[in-house]
């Protein structure tokens, strides 16, 4: 069977649900990245983000009438259950929190302008990032989401809200809240004057 | 512009349209206040840090290996559900099949039962264990008809009533005019009718009374 490339999602997946593999392949590829690199960035970790959307579209598989139409797009909806697989992840593996295993491939290196630069600066920035990467990490799971949509991701508020199925007014809170903690855990406020009569 | 009301809605600077009042009350803030400044500068390292940390892996993508692994349990679950209904199928045709066996059988059997033995059948029952009357014999020089009466045996010409105690019924098809041998007045008419003629045999093989069972055309 011929797959338009617009065609609709719930489409797919009620062909995919009668067992049309190319319905449920073209669903996989639509969505699967986005998925990967959340799971990812919530996890830090490869094997537990790979884990996690093959679980995901597992359930897809098994169980494609969880989904409702009616309620929402199908990328909030894997969204969500990508959420609560990652959540339980986190649960299981609190201190599993490495980016270790980020190889090459995974982590692209294109444009991002290290051609330019000597091996002690590559050293710095490299080095900065991987602070950066490891402060996400320690963030509450919920600042995370938010900074992992909006910062990295570089959603809007309002895809951002639409995906983890909440109002735009709570993203945008729990990305200040969020990027606050980061300047702490990064020390970027060491510098900064206090405000006169301020308390942190 | 207050340092609290800075850090509410400064911050996101970016997100403040440049025509926005708060857009020139935020660069008011920031020029007046060194601290604001500062932190404006720092957020917008961090902003930076962030969108270098989130480009690395833009293009990050679940590897080939999970795509494989979901098609091939796309595929065995698939299967698996056509093979079951497949077998529900042909379990529900089978059963329906037994059930309209039965139901043709049934009604087979009925009409079968229906019609009686089949009309070249002999039944033979015990005359101990039958209900069968014994008639009175018939009066010297009286006319002998058979009765059309299926419950009554009328008793042959030269038969003795006292004899019939262990005598044996015998189905048997026969003209009707044969009856004029036993000594019965036959309608020469319907001499040629078929008929079904109950005899009661006796114990030295010589039937002794009869009855006409049912009239076969």
């Amino acid at each position: 069977m011929h797959i338009e490339a617009q065609e609709r999602d719930d489409v797919l997946l009620r062909r995919s649900a009668k067992g049309d593999e190319r319905a449920f392949t073209e669903l996989y590829r639509r969505h699967q990245a986005p998925l990967y690199r959340f799971a990812l960035r919530m996890s830090g970790n490869v094997w537990a983000a790979e884990e996690i959307v093959q679980d995901v579209f597992m359930t897809l598989i098994r169980e494609p009438k969880k989904f409702d139409p009616e309620r929402g797009a199908l990328r909030s909806f894997l969204y969500g259950i990508t959420r609560n697989r990652v959540m339980k992840h986190l649960e299981r593996a609190p201190r599993e929190l490495l980016h270790e295993e980020l190889d090459e491939d995974t982590v692209g290196q294109r444009g991002l302008g290290f051609e330019a630069l000597t091996p002690a600066e590559w050293a710095e920035v490299r080095e900065r990032r991987e602070q950066v990467r490891a402060a996400v990490l320690k963030l509450p799971v919920e600042f995370r989401e938010a900074v992992v949509l909006c910062g990295l991701e570089e959603l809007s508020y309002e895809e951002a809200a639409r995906l983890l199925d909440c109002p735009v007014g709570t993203i945008r809170s729990r990305l200040h809240r969020g990027r606050a903690l980061l300047l702490v855990k990064l020390e970027m406020l060491r510098d900064t004057p206090k405000r006169a009569g301020a308390s942190r | 512009m207050t340092c609290e009301e800075f850090e509410l809605a400064g911050l996101d600077l970016e997100t403040i349209q440049g025509d926005d009042p708060a857009h020139s009350a935020v660069r008011e803030h920031l020029r007046s206040c060194p601290r604001c400044a500062a932190l404006q500068e720092n957020w917008q390292t961090l902003q930076a840090d962030l969108h270098a940390v989130g480009a690395e892996t833009q293009e990050a993508e679940a590897p080939a290996r999970v795509e494989m692994r979901l098609r091939q349990e796309f595929r065995t679950r698939h299967k698996t559900v056509k093979a079951r209904r497949a077998a529900v199928y042909a379990g529900w045709t089978l059963a329906a099949a037994a059930v309209v066996m039965a139901a043709v059988s049934w009604v087979n059997w009925r009409h079968e039962n229906g019609k009686g033995s089949p009309p070249s059948a002999v039944n033979s029952e015990q005359g101990g264990n039958m209900n069968k009357t014994t008639p009175a014999g018939p009066e010297l020089g009286e006319t002998i008809v058979a009765s059309n009466d299926a419950g009554e045996f009328t008793l042959l010409p030269g038969s003795l009533p006292g004899l019939l105690g262990d005598a044996t019924v015998v189905r048997v098809q026969m003209q009707r005019g044969a009856l004029g041998a036993l000594g019965l007045t036959v309608n020469e008419e319907r001499a040629a009718d078929l008929i079904q003629v109950d005899l009661l045999v006796g114990d030295d093989g010589q039937p002794q009374a009869l009855r006409l069972a049912q009239t076969t055309d």
